[in-house]
């Protein structure tokens, strides 16, 4: 007979400790709800999971100063600082991918439909990223992982009759299937090889040293296969372009920060908490190290032959993930402060830079860069912030990415990978010729004969200076956002 | 030994049909060849006393998953279906690539030591793992919820009939899409 | 040879891989996700062979939720397909060439 006292069941205090992600779902529920009984007024659902997505920030941000790891929820999920951090990080991007999309064409223009599934998407996508960043069992790494796939897919396919946009879609589902797919082969392996399915376990029976390198290595790689696909890593990065070219430009935009910074952090968890014993024991470092250059290199080399800006930024995003990369050498916690420093820098800058085509998008329908002629007159606000978001990005003092790629290439330097950091250092060269071909086309290109005036919609002004202030800030005061990661890796569990 | 051969039964059915799927040039034929890939899947899960997923596999993945595949397949039928074979310049490497891995996978799986307890005998399991799914695995159990909401909701957003309205088709996809290859949309 | 653990390996693996190549060489997407389909019964396998191994259920769990994330993913990538035919009257991935390169 069962006993019910002594079953794994979740409690209140589970709940308590997972309100952000239970905020997020209940706001997908009721958006969805909502749209149904207020028809025809989409401010209802925007208005939903606006309110869902503040309540859940500043859970996470009270939720920073935790002091211990909490498993909850039948150990499938581990709370702890490195969860919080995500969960800001990921409410941030809803609230901000929300507000914007309020005023895009793409999205709420005349005629377009599912004005509200829209919103309950980007709510119930929120909430399984958060849940990616905590997960600690191939279940629920799995499972998540795949509500933040299978939810990009209807996004990216959201413009119904567009070709472009469908098949978009197509492709991201077609070869995200497959890379799952081989991911799951891995994890199928993993569980073979040590016997356990949360990661902890995982973790103990390698480092009881039973397991043999070359299965190690393989499960490592196909598993890598599969999460590479999530981040954009060369060579599973074909998608990227395509799916941020296709796919509305909102959309486009919170694709490059949310489920690229969700799988870094299901990376995070899965490769520190699990490989870290075992790090030496086979080809890691070499492996990360060749991966990274291959991604930095061929992301700004076909950066720029690029016209299109959403090329641009799809393939500067590639890029980054290659600067991140890096710090993952040698899975030490100097490299972890850096990755999630620098994810958020990322977060703020790279949206920034697709808000603004969006913006643009709106008035202009175009996202050429030869249109892009004279813009920083024509809607110079806008500009502006672009400017900050291009100068951050390429990683030039004083803005924030700076501090970021600075703290990226210090852990290289500490390990003494002194040929990748001379890779790097080249590549952030590569990338100020066509982050600066666009700021020569917002400002010294004349505009043509006639053009009138961009005008762009004070809410998204607002909604762009949210992430151009903390940019500027971060890059002359950034100890307190180096305090905060500092604390998530101090506060990380199963290290 | 019987059970031997049967399991070498199912392993042929299951790994032949897989290869009738993926060089059919029918696409029907490869609809049909899958189900016989599945139903072989389904007699190991029942030589490796899985009962349940036995049970499952022909229930969801025959009955439900299949169909829906054979629905998509009739429904995006050409006249010209067997149109003559490309790719077959990817077939080479990638065969030669296949069998690298292959041999890689091999060697994994004699070559390495699997933690096993000696296999008692096949339980009923359903019992189990039902116990299991609403304890321990509760969470992921209800999550599955959601990732079947979400395909339920994008399935419908995606294949509704759109409502033909004036105003549509902005200028960039008029361009870049032949207007000859349009739905045809009805009201 | 008595069939064991390693033949249902084996075994996967070579279903894996003949998934693998399907998504790869075919150009019809309809048969590139049913290779997908085989590629994820091959993980199956490894899963239930696992569990029988060492006699712990969570591979089945696992597997379970497997075909639900199966299930959602069909009828999702279906429709994309049903829609992308409505498009183009094509099913195949090289005739989809309206993104740049």
């Amino acid at each position: 007979m069962l006993n019910v006292e002594t079953l794994n069941l979740p409690n209140w205090a589970d709940a308590r400790a997972f309100v952000p992600e239970l905020v997020m779902f209940g706001a997908f529920l009721a958006a969805l709800l909502g749209d149904i009984i207020a028809k025809r007024r989409p401010w209802v659902p925007f208005a939903i999971v606006l309110f869902g997505a503040v309540t859940a920030l500043s859970y996470a941000v009270a939720g920073l100063d935790i002091q211990a790891p909490a498993k909850i929820l039948g150990d499938m999920v581990v709370v702890d600082g490195m969860s919080s951090f995500f969960r800001m990080l990921f409410a941030l991007t809803a609230v901000v991918t929300v507000l914007f999309s309020w005023k895009s064409e793409e999205i709420m223009g005349p005629g377009r439909e599912h004005k509200g599934e829209f919103y309950a998407l980007i709510a119930l996508m929120t909430g399984g990223m958060m849940v990616m960043a905590e997960s600690t069992d191939l279940i629920m790494l799995y499972l998540s992982m795949e509500l933040v796939s299978l939810t990009s897919y209807v996004m990216a396919g959201w413009m119904r009759g567009s070709l472009r946009s469908t098949e978009a879609s197509l492709k991201y589902m077609i070869f995200g299937a497959m890379s799952s797919g081989i991911m799951l082969f891995g994890l199928s392996l993993i569980f073979g090889l040590t016997g356990s399915m949360t990661f902890e376990g995982i973790r103990a029976a390698l480092s009881a040293g039973t397991v043999d390198p070359l299965a190690l290595l393989t499960v490592t790689v196909l598993v890598l296969a599969g999460l590479g696909y999530k981040i954009a890593m060369v060579p599973f990065h074909f998608w990227a372009p395509d799916v941020y070219e296709g796919s509305p430009t909102p959309v486009a935009a919170f694709f490059s920060v949310g489920p690229k910074a969700a799988g870094f952090a299901l990376m995070i968890r899965f490769f520190y908490t699990t490989l870290q014993p075992v790090v030496d024991q086979f080809d890691w470092p070499l492996m990360i190290a060749v991966l990274s250059v291959i991604t930095m290199t061929v992301g700004n080399l076909s950066a720029v032959r690029q016209t299109n800006v959403k090329r641009i930024l799809a393939y500067s995003s590639i890029a980054h993930v290659g600067y991140l990369l890096m710090a993952f050498l040698m899975l030490t916690e100097q490299g972890l402060q850096a990755i999630l420093f620098y994810l958020f820098v990322y977060t703020l800058m790279n949206l920034g830079a697709f808000l603004f085509v969006t913006a643009v998008n709106n008035s202009l329908k175009s996202e050429h860069l030869a249109d892009y002629a004279g813009l920083g007159f024509r809607s110079p606000w806008a500009s502006v912030m672009m400017m900050i978001f291009l100068f951050s990005l390429t990683g030039v003092p004083p803005f924030a990415g700076f501090i970021g790629k600075f703290y990226l290439f210090a852990e290289v330097m500490r390990r003494e990978w002194y040929w990748l950091a001379i890779v790097g250092v080249l590549n952030s060269v590569v990338s100020l010729y066509y982050y600066m071909k666009i700021a020569r086309a917002l400002y010294f290109d004349k505009a043509p004969e006639g053009a009138g005036a961009v005008p762009v919609p004070a809410l998204q002004i607002f909604a762009m200076a949210l992430l151009a202030v903390p940019t500027l800030l971060l890059g002359v005061m950034w100890g307190p956002l180096k305090g905060v990661a500092d604390r998530a890796v101090a506060v990380i569990a199963g290290l | 030994m019987a059970a031997d051969l049967v399991f070498y039964g199912f392993a042929l059915l299951t790994v032949l049909a897989g290869c009738f799927v993926v060089f059919s040039r029918n696409v029907v034929h490869a609809g049909f060849a899958l189900m016989f890939t599945l139903l072989g899947v389904a007699g190991l899960y029942a030589m490796l006393g899985a009962d349940f997923l036995a049970v499952t596999q022909t229930v969801v993945y025959i009955g439900g998953i299949l169909i829906l595949v054979l629905f998509a397949v009739m429904m995006t039928r050409v006249p010209s279906q067997n149109a003559p074979r490309r790719g077959l310049d990817r077939m080479v490497p990638a065969g030669i690539f296949a069998v690298a891995i292959f041999a890689l996978l091999y060697k994994v799986a004699t070559g390495t030591s699997w933690p096993t307890a000696t296999p008692g005998e096949a339980l009923p399991t359903a019992k189990l793992i039902g116990v299991k799914l609403m304890t321990d695995a509760i969470f992921p159990f209800e999550f599955a919820s959601l990732v079947l909401l979400v395909a339920m909701i994008g399935a419908a957003i995606l294949i509704r009939e759109r409502k033909v309205l004036p105003a549509e088709a902005p200028a960039e996809e008029a361009a870049t899409e032949a207007p000859a290859d349009e739905p045809e949309v009805t009201a | 040879m008595e069939v064991g653990l390693t033949h249902y390996l084996i075994l996967a693996g070579a279903l894996f891989l003949t998934g693998t190549a399907g998504v790869l060489t075919r150009r019809n997407s309809l048969i590139m996700f049913m290779s997908v389909e085989i590629m994820l019964s091959s993980v199956n396998i490894v899963f239930a062979a696992y569990s029988r191994a060492s006699g712990d259920l969570s591979g089945h769990v696992f597997v379970l939720m497997n075909f639900a994330v199966a299930a959602a993913e069909a009828a999702i990538g279906l429709a994309i397909l049903v829609e992308i035919f409505r498009l183009r009257r094509s099913v195949n991935v090289d005739d989809l060439n309206s993104l740049m390169e």
